[in-house]
């Protein structure tokens, strides 16, 4: 889907190197994972552009510091920016959610713009670490262009903290070579082929939030519940599931690639790139439901260039902007305006734009089903089960 | 300048290294510990045993490290001690250095790059698939516990086969020479000279793995597929993902404890098997 | 066997040939080491290597002890080949040039290593029986449970012999084993030695840098100088009968008037010195007119008196005078010959007394005790 990702020979294992030294990775990967997030890249140190006056209305200063996801924006949009407004745009990529946090927590990231999923925005909210947005500073905010499930995530009793950015949501991926001609559509099958006829070839996220999500979806609970009787039952599956499973990771592109691997919890952005290269991978959303998620622009409490900050995020926002950036990104967007702008083809994939049948029984994450404790527990027990 | 001045002078950056990257961080993880996760995760500050009566929850995780760590220690030894044997002893000195240099080469490159050669090399169209053309067909290498004992001896390869190779290197042949001439055959000679004699280096080599092996995660996180859950995942799992700072504290300072228990006791072994002597020193 | 010059003529004599070199050499890259070596050695033997460092004694023991394999030539022990054979099969015990300790041992488990790994094993009483007379063998008594390192120099090298001697072996190679030894204990420890080889019959062959040492202990010396041997005999016939200078410099001391041999026949041959004094000595060896030769001549063969001898007496002039006890010692000096000495007994000093630092003398001596010898 996206030009910058080309996997040109898929056996070789340099390739999956390459892809990592890159960067090219969704969010929640590996790096999160396996806890080298923590060693954030500082990926453009922007020298400010020396220019004769501001193109831009008002002086903004020299800089701006986003703190994003890898690959996640398009540098032409950036150069376009600093071209502008003479501001450079300094971008740190993070692994997780949860590291975001605890650097927003522990204070002074210097940040001015960052990338919140959408189940953390009332948790910064609660904690103080976000600003309401001054929808006057974002002309090219237009919340009626959005579907309201995602404009709603992003503000908290009434108070706008957050514009949506892109969405997707998570399913899983499966290798039809394997399945016989059954046609997978939903949690029960996935979880009951996981330990029959794929067992040793299924994976799930080493992510509480989806992997506990999806397994309560088997018995058509909440994908955000934190009922114990319920989660009880999530439990006893997935200590029964165990024992079949191929793997406990959130990177599993690599073993669907090698075919070790047949089935797999995945991400929007990963099931599009396994099916452009291996049509015969496809990506299934639950018809019992699951996880829809969505990512938001937000300014944290003390952004030392605040008014940088708004001219980003407008400036981001802006539907040719945004048409490249997803052009780019390969995520689907809310915004109606940018759709507008973008390929019909793209509109009408079924995996970035799923069927609104299959959408509308998706949930968005909870700020508690991702804080719970029990939920935290219940992973570890299965973890080391 | 008195003597005392010049002791304080030579410590004082050491002391002060101690301090920073050892005591400070360790004092905190000690008040952590005590302390309570917020409605957020982080940590609030409060004085509760809470966190120390919860560690059964990772007891799975403490059972499986105490069996890892000695066991990829023994692993490591294993297939060290040959090695560093083969380098000391067998190779001429001409290609000694540059031998030594290849076994230290991968260390050059991070471990999780050197795991996903193994991830690849483990998987389905690695050794499975030449295994598979001479006949041994759906052998399941990858996401094993076999894999990561693969992983982890050969990660820690270097640091086990450094030491073995420095004390069999200053191992003075003539004492082979003398146990030959007074009857001892190779394999009696190996056992009652070189093998006491490279304790030394075994000592420093398992200490180190073995104290390493106490918080690796990564190694079990890639080889293992997740499935094998160590201290070391736990500890990652608690700070990043659940960020339940307190108990992964607690979780913390209990390994640590556990790490200066088990070091001790193998102090106190090493020693009885020293026995007084003053070339093997314990570290 | 080709007995080439060198070999000795005592082979008859001895009882029994245990350890043989036949033509050996050993070559450590372009190093020759040993070059063609030829030796046999009798059974109860002693017998010494003696010459100066890095002459290749060492080397000469170690294809013995079986750590060095010869590059050309044989070694063989009790009549075999044993070329082949790797040390731990020899039955040789080696007393290193530098111990060889095992330092993770107590003094008593050293001693007894060598009969531990005797098949079938030896009793762990007996074994601790025989470390224990070994060490009153060495003057070590109750130093059974001492770390080498809390030992001396010269006690760590008693130890090493008592590691050795303890295993009984046929023949022991000791490479200079008392080295480290003050005086003293290297004349009780001599005599030791010898007794031990006396009363075990066991081969010895010592390598020495102390030619004294090699004297008073050895049936016989074997001179060595770059990894060649240049003579072998007993002590006596080195003594009195080197084959050149560098032996007769070697075994004891003399003085040496270099000059070319005179053309002549018969017992006496003249060596016309450098200043034109021609001196008379006997011959030995292949020598031809010509040759670059020293004339030999013994301190105690020369007299010393103030009456003006005979026609050979030479003048000198008394420079130094040392008293030894039964001998005193006197560097004289002649005009043109230069200073040499003289080893004058105690009854010559009581007929003529005391000769004093200045005094004019005459020294002669009888030309049948004057050596002609070969310079090379
Ligand atoms: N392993 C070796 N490699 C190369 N050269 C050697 C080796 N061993 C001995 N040599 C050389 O062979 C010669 C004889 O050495 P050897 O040790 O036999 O002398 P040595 O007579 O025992 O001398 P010292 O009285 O000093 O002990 C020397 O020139 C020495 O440098
Ligand atoms: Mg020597």
């Amino acid at each position: 889907m996206t030009k910058d990702i080309d996997y040109i020979s898929k056996q070789k294992f340099m390739e999956e190197l390459y892809r990592y030294k890159k960067g090219s990775v969704t969010r929640r990967h590996f790096l999160n994972v396996t806890g080298l997030g923590t060693a954030s890249a500082v990926l453009g140190a922007a020298v400010p552009l020396l220019r004769a006056g501001p193109a831009f209305a008002g002086d903004i200063g020299d800089r701006v510091v986003l703190a994003t996801w890898p690959n996640y924006h398009d540098p032409a949009n950036f150069d376009a920016f600093t071209e502008l407004t003479g501001a450079a745009v300094q971008v740190n990529v993070f692994g997780s959610n949860e590291e975001m946090l605890a650097k927003l927590q522990a204070g002074a990231t210097g940040w001015d713009v960052f990338v919140p999923t959408n189940y953390t925005i009332t948790t910064y909210v609660g904690e103080d670490l976000i600003e309401p947005l001054d929808t006057a500073l974002l002309p090219n905010y237009d919340p009626t262009a959005y579907n309201p499930r995602f404009a709603e995530a992003g503000s908290v009793d009434g108070k706008l903290y957050a514009v949506p950015k892109d969405w997707g949501t998570t399913g899983y991926v499966v290798n039809t070579d394997h399945t016989g001609g059954v046609v997978m559509d939903s949690w029960k099958q996935f979880w009951d082929m996981a330990r029959a006829e794929f067992s040793g070839r299924g994976m799930v996220h080493d992510y509480q939030l989806t992997t506990i999500g999806n397994a309560l979806k088997y018995f058509g609970y909440s994908f955000n519940s934190v009922d114990t009787t319920e989660l009880a039952d999530a439990e006893k599956l997935l200590i029964d599931v165990k024992p079949h499973l191929f793997a406990i990771s959130s990177d599993y592109q690599p073993s669907m690639r090698s075919g070790d691997a047949w089935m797999s919890m995945a991400w929007t952005g990963d099931g599009k790139q396994l099916n452009t290269d291996m049509p015969e991978i496809v990506y299934v959303l639950g018809k019992e439901g699951g996880e829809i998620w969505s990512d938001y622009y937000a300014v944290p409490k003390g952004a030392p260039h605040r008014e940088a900050a708004y001219a980003l995020i407008n400036f981001l926002l802006d539907p040719a902007v945004n048409a490249k950036e997803v052009l780019f990104h390969g995520y689907p967007t809310a915004d109606a305006h940018t759709n507008a702008l973008l390929p019909e083809s793209l509109l009408n994939d079924p995996i970035l734009y799923p069927a609104e049948e299959l959408l509308s029984p998706l949930e968005f994450g909870a700020a508690v089903t991702l804080t719970d404790p029990n939920r935290a527990e219940l992973m570890a027990r299965f973890k080391s089960a | 300048m008195s003597r005392r001045i010049r002791n304080f002078l030579l410590l004082a950056p050491a002391g002060a290294w101690f301090l920073v990257m050892l005591v400070l961080p360790l004092a905190v993880v000690i008040i952590f510990s005590f302390g309570e996760r917020g409605p957020a995760g982080g940590y609030v500050p409060a004085f509760t045993l809470a966190q120390y009566a919860n560690l059964p929850a990772r007891w799975a995780a403490f059972r499986n490290t105490m069996m890892l760590a000695p066991t990829g220690t023994v692993a490591a030894l294993v297939i060290a001690y040959p090695l560093a044997y083969f380098l000391a002893v067998r190779v001429s000195a001409r290609w000694k250095m540059t031998l030594l240099v290849l076994v230290i080469v991968p260390f050059w490159t991070s471990i999780l790059i050197r795991s996903y050669a193994w991830i690849f090399l483990l998987g389905g169209r690695g050794i499975p698939a030449l295994l598979d053309l001479i006949g041994i067909s759906d052998l399941r290498l990858i996401n094993t516990p076999f894999a990561v004992l693969v992983g982890i001896v050969y990660g820690y390869l270097p640091l086990m086969v450094f030491p073995i190779y420095v004390s069999l290197d200053r191992l003075d042949k003539r004492l082979l020479e003398a146990a030959a001439d007074l009857g001892a055959r190779p394999w009696a000679a190996f056992v009652q000279i070189t093998l006491p004699m490279s304790i030394p280096g075994i000592a420093t080599g398992c200490m180190l793995v073995f104290i390493l092996l106490m918080g690796e995660y990564l190694i079990p996180a890639l080889l293992g597929g997740g499935k094998v859950f160590f201290v070391g995942n736990a500890l990652v799992d608690l700070f990043l993902q659940s960020r339940n700072w307190a108990f992964g504290s607690a979780v913390a300072a209990t390994l640590v404890i556990v790490m200066l228990v088990t070091v001790s006791i193998y102090m106190r072994l090493m020693a009885r098997l020293g026995n007084g002597r003053d070339d093997v020193s314990l570290m | 066997m080709t007995n080439t010059p060198l070999d000795d003529k005592q082979d008859q004599t001895q009882p029994r040939v245990i350890a043989e070199l036949r033509g050996v050499t050993k070559r450590f890259g372009t190093v020759l080491a040993a070059d063609n070596l030829n030796l046999s050695i009798g059974e109860g033997e002693f017998l010494s290597f003696l010459g100066p460092s890095g002459c290749g004694k060492t080397t000469a023991l170690r294809m013995l002890a079986g750590f060095e394999a010869p590059t050309e030539g044989d070694v063989l022990l009790d009549g075999a080949v044993v070329n082949e054979i790797e040390a731990h099969r020899r039955p040789v015990n080696m007393v290193f040039q530098h111990y060889a300790l095992f330092p993770h041992m107590t003094v008593a488990e050293n001693i007894g290593f060598g009969l531990r790994q005797m098949r079938p094993r030896m009793a762990k009483g007996e074994i601790s029986d025989k470390v224990r007379r070994a060490l009153d063998l060495v003057r070590l008594p109750g130093f059974e449970d001492r770390r080498i390192w809390e030992m001396s120099g010269g006690q760590q090298q008693r130890v090493a012999l008592a590691r050795a001697v303890v295993n009984e072996p046929k023949m022991l190679l000791l490479d200079e084993p008392l080295a480290a030894l003050d005086r003293k204990l290297r004349k009780e420890m001599q005599i030791e030695l010898q007794n031990i080889q006396r009363s075990l019959g066991i081969t010895f062959i010592l390598v020495t840098h102390d030619q004294e040492e090699a004297l008073s202990m050895s049936d016989r010396i074997c001179i060595m100088r770059d990894g060649r041997i240049v003579q072998i005999g007993t002590p006596q016939e080195l003594y009195d009968q080197p084959i050149s200078r560098y032996v007769a410099d070697f075994v004891g001391t003399s003085n040496f008037f270099d000059g070319t041999l005179e053309a002549g026949s018969g017992a006496i041959a003249g060596v016309k010195l450098a200043n034109g004094i021609t001196l008379g000595g006997r011959p030995v060896g292949a020598i031809a007119a010509g040759d670059p030769v020293s004339l030999s001549v013994r301190p105690e063969q020369i007299g010393l008196t103030r009456k003006q001898g005979g026609a050979g007496a030479l003048p000198v002039t008394v420079r130094n005078r040392i008293f030894l006890g039964e001998h005193t010692e006197y560097l004289v000096r002649h005009e043109t010959l230069g200073e040499f000495f003289v080893l004058a007994p105690r009854q010559s000093e009581l007929s003529e007394g005391p000769f004093n630092s200045g005094e004019g003398l005459f020294a002669s001596w009888d030309a049948t005790a004057a050596l002609v010898l070969t310079r090379k």
